[in-house]
């Protein structure tokens, strides 16, 4: 699947694994750990946060998100 | 206008969630051409909260696109879904966030397991269309409602789509797990 980004499009593939292993086989399970995915997901977001202001796309909000949020950090 | 269906699948809950977090690509849906997430966070309840962004491609002429006043190829959507594995429940809501001087297509859909059968689950979805603008609106309702429930029976065969292909690699994961665990280990000392 691709990306907005197409020059992102390696570090995307790399998130989506790591996310849907997680998912498929620690989420249902009530994993405490939470989600392994953190750095994999920063690297993939700010990417995705540049193609969406580049391409001009209406998300309200954007610069309020990413990593420094902390919402995404696993819980340990 | 409102469309509201109700299907099932005979699948249990984990299932059709694993397959719906996984929709896209697939052959029934071939306007979704890129899925991207925003943003990903689980709350205190254990609850997985995500924010994606869908890019569609219509393949409208480029006459059309000059009528509607768009220079953009692709239309966009935003994603917000909400998993409860506790409660087994998945929401998800989406609407456009362009075209939307047009119309406003917001579409909601919640998965629960069968209250009946836990071998099956229960999908509710309701759409509303709303199309801006006074003299065309009635006619276009309508048409893009027979196409939103045209859409609503191909999700749900795309779902069944999805299942069979995830059941594909889970045999295929299997097999190579061993030859993956020198690489999660590595990756899990990075954190």
């Amino acid at each position: 699947m691709n990306s907005v980004g197409e020059a992102f499009f390696e570090l995307k593939r790399e998130y989506d694994l790591c996310f849907n292993r997680w998912f498929a086989e620690k989420f249902f399970f009530g994993d405490s750990a939470g989600d392994p995915c953190g750095q994999l997901f920063k690297r993939y977001q700010l990417c995705v946060q540049k193609a969406i202001k580049e391409k001009d796309i209406p998300i309200e909000g954007l610069e309020f998100m990413g990593p420094s949020k902390g919402k995404t950090e696993n819980s340990s | 206008t409102n469309i509201l269906s109700a299907s099932f699948y005979r699948h249990p809950w984990d299932t059709v969630i694993k397959a719906a977090m996984r929709k896209y690509p697939n052959p029934m849906n071939p306007c979704v051409v890129g899925v991207d997430v925003l943003d990903r966070s689980l709350d205190n309840q254990g609850r997985l909260h995500s924010h994606r962004l869908l890019s569609t491609e219509w393949g409208l002429p480029s006459i059309v696109k000059a009528i509607l006043g768009t220079s953009r190829t692709l239309t966009y959507i935003e994603e917000h879904s909400v998993v409860d594995p506790v409660e087994k429940k998945m929401e998800l809501c989406s609407t456009n966030i362009t075209l939307t001087n047009l119309v406003s297509v917001d579409e909601r859909l919640v998965y629960t397991p069968h209250p009946e059968n836990p071998e099956k689950t229960v999908l509710t979805q309701e759409a509303i269309i709303t199309v801006k603008g006074i003299s065309l609106s009635s006619y276009l309702e309508s048409l893009m409602a027979s196409t939103i429930s045209s859409n609503a029976r191909k999700g749900r065969d795309a779902l069944e789509w999805v299942i069979s292909k995830l059941n594909t690699e889970l045999e295929e994961l299997k097999s190579t797990r061993d030859g993956m665990k020198p690489a999660m280990a590595a990756a899990s000392t990075e954190k």
